[in-house]
Formats: structure tokens, sequence, C-alpha cells
């Protein structure tokens, strides 16, 4: 394949997506909240250049707006989500007080009708540190990104969506295989991946430099390069990738770096583990703290239909199994048609009714044929 | 060009379940300029005190008082001067037909002057006549917005009722604000902080009779500095939420929840008085209607400093419910240290009273409370104007002893200083 993509500088920016502020043209960071500003908000303009292989790259991040005000700052005021009452313009209900939504709480993205992915807020947390990033051609090309931020710090909402964002654009900007075959290419397909994750450290690191907060951010990383039937998968941390074919058994296809990982190896029961006080300390993270940051890669073909999930921790805590989460897969997809942004705001909502005890994060990709009948939406 | 900030210092993690909130509001004035910036300009007035009680000399040391004070009027401000005592009488401007102030020149200081070297010693004390006449005075030029008073008395308020007092003094709450020393032993601190309090100002004590014209200049100057006409603290608090008190705790404590004045259903504005280039710091409480699930966030109230109708600077006061008991233990240290500061003015007052009305087992109590409270706050000024009224055993139980013998004054000093906080120690 020979398309060219845009590379990461040529996308524009129109509004920061961690505050909702419009950007100036070519500024790296929102003047507002100081996020990174690293890609389209409306999507890269279509490259003239891209053959008729992949004619619509595209990477959207459209952080959704409660009330639907699509000029942030400006026109009407949005109505209160508790009250009907007023929005000041300080983010507080005018009436009751409520906190109005931040984009950055609820964002959604779905660079093509097979791939989806939202990340929202939860619950009990007071904001959403966990990102997805996402790109993708109609002819079976993907590439799927989540980080989970660690709350420790100040700003780690920034910096995993920041890093989302930078390994989604490796992925997507060094996309060519050449002449590649065969071993060659699931070497390209490592080399691509372990590059995304270096891109993905490196933001984490812009984003501490930017601070100067005591505790630096740090993030997870779980990324997926879906290529026809390839699939190359890595992690840091505790996000996964699970495999949930149509046909045949649901399977997690990345090993936690965790503590509570280190006991199912150990032997313990994975319920035990995954209960235990410290079952949520990872041993591995992106971070300008942390010693090893090269993401564990595996390589799989895919032979048939079935569902490419990743998930932070907050979906995977209420059904961390694969068969279990196969299953609320399954039902989701049953009652959105098979939908995968539907299907990805379904699984959110189903976690926060567990609890919603954590930020939600869910990256979607169909493969293969539809179980359900007729187009999506 | 007039500049206001406003920072907010609160813990705002509530444990599940919780609704009070509590933060400290400092609010910072620059640029203010000089007074009388604004509206038609600003007027002061001068009231002395010429009871019989003050005898020849004290009555030379108020006209020296009251002249040093006038050396400090800008040229241009409006001005007059009234002699007090069973009745008040304008001093200046002795030609009243063009309004009662006189706007300041050379020439109107020094017929100023020249009337009040006339004053002499006679009658008794009637407060509430000098601030009654004081306020016709001050309204008597329109449009002149700013109004100050510096009020100086020797004795108690002898020939006029309580009642008649209160009376008096209403018709001047919002008139003009005053600043009231006392001068000498034989005055009471509670009565003069009550006209303080109410018209927005001041009360200290000056001991000796020589020492009130560097006072009175200094009153004066600082008055003159205030080139904020008058600001509102503005308190939003969400539907059905109670704002439990408004303080103001630096650089005196001032409770101002009864001073509330509704601005719509959800605002109260409490007035400030005017500003120059300053910092004063708030207490905001407020009970919000209900605890909200462990992960949500509210407002508990928009605490603004407003110029009329206009917004010159806000800070929010938030609430968010965590299951994290780190951080909800924690109590805010600005909060903290003015909690401890408005009980030591409290415990203070409330000790001297017991003293005063021979209840020994209370005054030492609660002087022992104050003594704990100024060693814990780092309030130097007040332990060591206590350690004049009590021996401080240990000052971090809070021990202490009734001194058998009280100089009066050092009594007044510890009463009349209560109310002065210190900063928080960064």
């Amino acid at each position: 394949m020979t398309d060219t993509p845009p590379a990461p500088s040529e996308l524009q920016v129109a509004v920061c997506a961690a505050c909702g502020t419009p950007a100036a043209p070519a500024a790296r960071f929102c003047e507002e909240c100081g996020a990174p500003l690293t890609v389209a908000s409306d999507g890269p303009p279509e490259s003239p250049s891209a053959p008729d292989a992949a004619p619509m790259m595209s990477g959207p991040t459209r952080p959704a707006r409660a009330g639907g005000d699509p000029q942030p700052g400006g026109g009407a005021r949005r109505p209160c989500t508790d009250c009907g009452g007023e929005i000041d313009p300080d983010g507080y209900c005018t009436r009751c007080g409520t906190k109005a939504p931040l984009p950055r709480d609820h964002m959604v993205e779905a660079p093509q009708r097979w791939v989806a992915a939202v990340s929202d807020r939860g619950l009990r947390h007071h904001r959403n540190e966990d990102a997805a990033a996402t790109a993708a051609d109609p002819a079976g090309w993907a590439a799927l990104v989540v980080c989970d931020g660690v709350s420790s710090s100040q700003s780690s909402d920034v910096a995993s969506l920041a890093a989302a964002r930078a390994a989604r654009d490796v992925l997507a900007g060094g996309r060519g295989t050449g002449l590649a075959a065969g071993s060659a290419l699931t070497a390209l397909d490592a080399a691509r991946l372990v590059a995304a994750a270096a891109a993905a450290a490196g933001a984490v690191e812009d984003v501490t430099r930017a601070e100067h907060g005591d505790s630096p951010p740090s993030c997870t990383f779980v990324a997926a390069v879906i290529d026809g039937d390839r699939l190359t998968v890595g992690n840091v941390g505790d996000s996964r990738a699970y495999w949930l074919p149509d046909a045949g058994e649901p399977s997690v296809l990345t090993v936690d770096d965790s503590w509570a990982a280190q006991q199912i190896a150990a032997g313990t029961g994975r319920a035990e583990a995954e209960a235990g006080a410290q079952a949520h300390a990872i041993t591995r993270w992106l971070g300008v703290d942390a010693d090893d940051q090269v993401p564990t890669l595996t390589h799989h073909r895919l032979d048939g239909a079935g569902w490419l999930l990743l998930c932070s921790d907050g979906l995977w805590n209420y059904a961390s199994e694969a068969t279990e989460t196969g299953r609320v897969v399954a039902r989701a997809e049953a009652t959105t048609r098979g939908d995968p942004l539907r299907m990805a705001e379904d699984l959110v909502r189903w976690a926060n009714e567990q609890g919603g005890m954590d930020n939600i994060t869910v990256a979607l990709a169909r493969i293969g044929a539809r179980t359900h009948e007729g187009d999506p939406r | 060009m007039t500049s206001f900030t406003a920072a907010v210092y609160q813990n705002e993690y509530l444990a599940d379940g919780s609704t009070d909130v509590h933060a400290i509001v400092t609010v910072e004035c620059t640029g203010s300029g000089q007074a009388g910036q604004s509206g038609a300009g600003a007027a002061e007035l001068v009231l002395i005190d010429t009871s019989g009680s003050m005898g020849q000399q004290g009555v030379r040391a108020a006209q020296d008082a009251a002249n040093a004070a006038l050396d400090q009027v800008v040229e241009g401000t409006w001005f007059a001067v009234i002699a007090g005592s069973h009745t008040a009488g304008l001093v200046y401007p002795v030609d009243v037909r063009e309004g009662a102030m006189a706007r300041m020149t050379p020439r109107a200081r020094e017929e100023a002057r020249y009337a009040i070297a006339g004053l002499r010693p006679d009658g008794g004390t009637a407060m509430g006549t000098w601030l009654e006449l004081a306020a016709r005075v001050a309204t008597s030029v329109p449009g002149v917005t700013q109004r100050h008073a510096i009020l100086l008395t020797d004795g108690k308020n002898q020939h006029e009722s309580p009642q008649d007092l209160d009376v008096r003094l209403a018709s001047a709450v919002g008139v003009f604000q005053c600043d009231c020393r006392g001068v000498g032993a034989d005055w009471e601190v509670g009565e003069l902080r009550r006209i303080a309090s109410a018209l927005m100002g001041t009360v200290d004590l000056i001991p000796r009779p020589d020492q009130m014209a560097a006072e009175f200049a200094s009153l004066m100057r600082a008055a003159m500095s205030r080139g904020v006409a008058a600001a509102d603290l503005r308190v939003w608090a969400p539907q059905g939420a109670q704002v439990l008190f408004v303080r103001q705790v630096s650089p005196t404590v001032e409770d101002l929840t009864a001073r509330r004045r509704e601005v719509n259903p959800l605002t109260g504005g409490f007035p400030t008085g005017s500003w120059g280039d300053e910092s004063r710091d708030f207490h905001v409480a407020v009970r919000l209607p209900a605890a909200r699930a462990v992960g949500q966030e509210q407002l508990a109230a928009r605490v603004q400093l407003v110029l009329g109708d206009r917004v010159a600077a806000q800070g929010l006061v938030k609430a968010l419910w965590s299951d994290d008991s780190e951080r909800t233990a924690q109590i805010n240290p600005e909060v903290a240290h003015y909690t401890g500061q408005a009980e030591l003015a409290q415990v203070i007052q409330e000790g001297l009273a017991a003293r005063a009305a021979g209840d020994d087992r209370t005054a030492t109590a609660k002087l022992g409370r104050a003594a704990q409270l100024a060693e814990q706050t780092g309030n130097a000024e007040a332990t060591s104007k206590l350690r004049r009224v009590v021996d401080i055993d240990e000052p971090a139980t809070g021990k202490v002893r009734l001194k058998k013998q009280v100089d009066k004054l050092d009594e007044m000093a510890l009463d009349t200083a209560s109310t002065k906080t210190t900063r928080v120690r960064k």
C-alpha cells in the first residue's frame, strides 16, 4: 500500500478537546487550559493524493457537549442537566450549583462505521483521566489506543489524552508496508507499536515538563493495529485488549502489568487476586518516573468475524473474565444492532450502572460481517 | 486603575453525607488611588469630645488632634468639625449658608483652626447627638458618596439612654463610616465598639492625651488613601442552601451576616465600606441543602466583590464529595487559623466581661482558652496583651491565673485589640 495519510503536524485544530476553547491556528497548547493541541476536532482534511484504497483516513475526536451547544463560550447558555437552570460562564448552574459536564468528561469518536470509542468520567471520580484515540479507513485498517491516567497526579487527564493521540498519530502516520511480507510484516507491525508507545511516553513527558507539580503524570497504554487479517496488540499497565469472536472462545490478548497479574501468574485465582487491596497497583506505566515503557506485544491472525475491544479497568472491573466480557459485549451488540458507537456508549452506561467507580473507556472495532441484519445506525 | 482579585482557600472535598462548606476568600485591592475620585468627592468629619471631663488640658490635646487630622485632608475634600458634649454643635464651617460642609482650601484650613481654638470643656456626654448631627451634615452636599468620620471621646455615654443612642446611631448607619477612639481609661470599650462596628470603622484606645494628634493624623492619612468609595461583598449560595455566616476575619474580625441585603433570593450583598490598597479576608460558611453522591461536584458559593453593580472579582467555593478520607479529613489551614482567631476575639471579650462582673471562674476559663488560641494561631500581640491581665502558666493547655492587680488601660488595650487578627503563617 502506498497511501499517504496526513502527517500529524498537518492536522488542523478547531477547539481544545480538553476544555472546548477555540484554538488559535498553529497553536500547540490551549490558551485556556494548557492542554496540548495535537489533533483535529473535526478530522483532518481529506488528503488530495489519497489513493483509492484508503480515501477516507480520519481521526476525529468530538467532545460530546451537554445540551448540544456547538460553539463553546458563545451563543445561548446551556441548561443545567440537574434542575434546568442556567449555566453561568463559570461552569456552574446559577440556581442549584451543579457543575456542568466538561467536554473532557465524556468523549466520543468514530472514525469509520466499524470503529468507535467512548471515554467517560464514570460516577465516582471528579474528572476523566482516561482517553481514547482511533483512526481507521473503510477498507480494513484501523488503529485503536486507550490510556488510563494515574490519578495521583495533577494533570493525568491532559497526559493520557496527549499520549493516546500521539500514539494514534504514529500508527496512522507510518502506515505503508512496502514490499514486506510474512515475518517482515510482523516485525514492521511490532516496530510501529513500539514507536507509538514511545511517542505516547514522549507526550506524557512533554506534559510533565509543561507542569511543575511534584507528582509527574503517568498513564497506562494499550494499542491495537488491525490491517486486514493481521492484528498487533501492545500494552503497558492494566488497560486491556479482548478478542470476542462471534463463534468460539473469547480471549484476553494482554497480560496486565499489575500486582494482581503477578499473583495470578503465581497461581492465585483471578477473582481472588483482583479483589486484593493492591489489585489495582500497576507495575509498569508511561511516565518520566517509569523504568520500562516498552509495550508487551502479541501478534494475531483474525480468521473469523468478531469484536476487538480495548478498555480501561473502569469497564473490566465489572467483567474481567473473557467469557464474562464476551457476554456483556454480546448483550450490548444485541440492544444496539451492532453499531460500534452505540455499543461503546451502551457498555459505558452499563459500567456506570455497576457503580461507575472509575473512569470508563471503551474502544471497539468490528471485524468481518455483522451478525445483525441491516446497516448500523 | 483600580483592580480587585479574589482567591479562595478551602478544602473542597466533603465526606459522604457532609453538607457544610467553609472557605476563606482573600480579596485584594490595588491601584485604588486617592479618596474622592468618584461622585462629587469625599467628605471628612472630625467629631471631638468637649465635655467637662476633658478638662482644659484634654480639650487642648483634642484641638491639636483635630488640627493634625485636618492637615492631612486633601484640598477639595468636603469637611466639617463637630464638637460634642450632651449636645452637638457644628464648629466649622461657621457660615452654613452654602451647606454644612466646606471644601478644603488653605484658607478653609486656617478658618477651621481658628474656630477649633475657641472650644472650651463643658457639659456631659451624649454621643448619639453627635452622630445624628454628623449624619445631617454629611448628607448636606448632594453627590458626595464617600463619607468618613473620626470620633473622639473620653467618657461613658452618660447623658443619653441606650435606646436613644441606638435610634440616633441608626440614623448614621450607611451614611458615613466612623473610626472611634477613646482617650484615657474612663470610657467603655463595648459601647464604642458597638458604634464603630455599626458604622464600619475601627475602635482603639489612646492611652494619653498627647498621643491623640499622631493617631488622628494617621487615621486621616489612611482615609485619604481609600480611593474606592464603597464595595459590597456578594455571596451567592444554591437554592435551598443556608449561608451560616459571612465574617470578615482580617485585618479584624467583624461578623457581616446580619448586614445582608437581598440582591436576589439566592444572593446577598454585604457592605464592606471604602477600600484602599489593601487585602481583606472573609470567612464564608454555607450549609448545602443535601449531600450529593460521592464523585459529584457542585458550587457551594460564588463570592464576589462588587462596585455598584459591576463584579470586580469573583471566587468560587466548591464542594466535591469523596470517599477518600485522607482528602476529606483535612481542615484547610486558613479556615482553621481564622476559626481560631474569631474564637480568640470572642473569648477575650467574654473573659473580660466575666472578670468585670466578678465571675472569676468564667473569666479564668475564657482567658485561659484565649491564651491557648493566641499561642496556637501565633498571635503574639494578643499573647503579650493577655500577659498583662493573666499569668499564663501553660499556654499549650490554657492554664492561667487572673492577676490581682491589673492596670485598667491594659485591660482596655486587650479588649480593643481582641478583634485584630494575624494572617496565616505560610
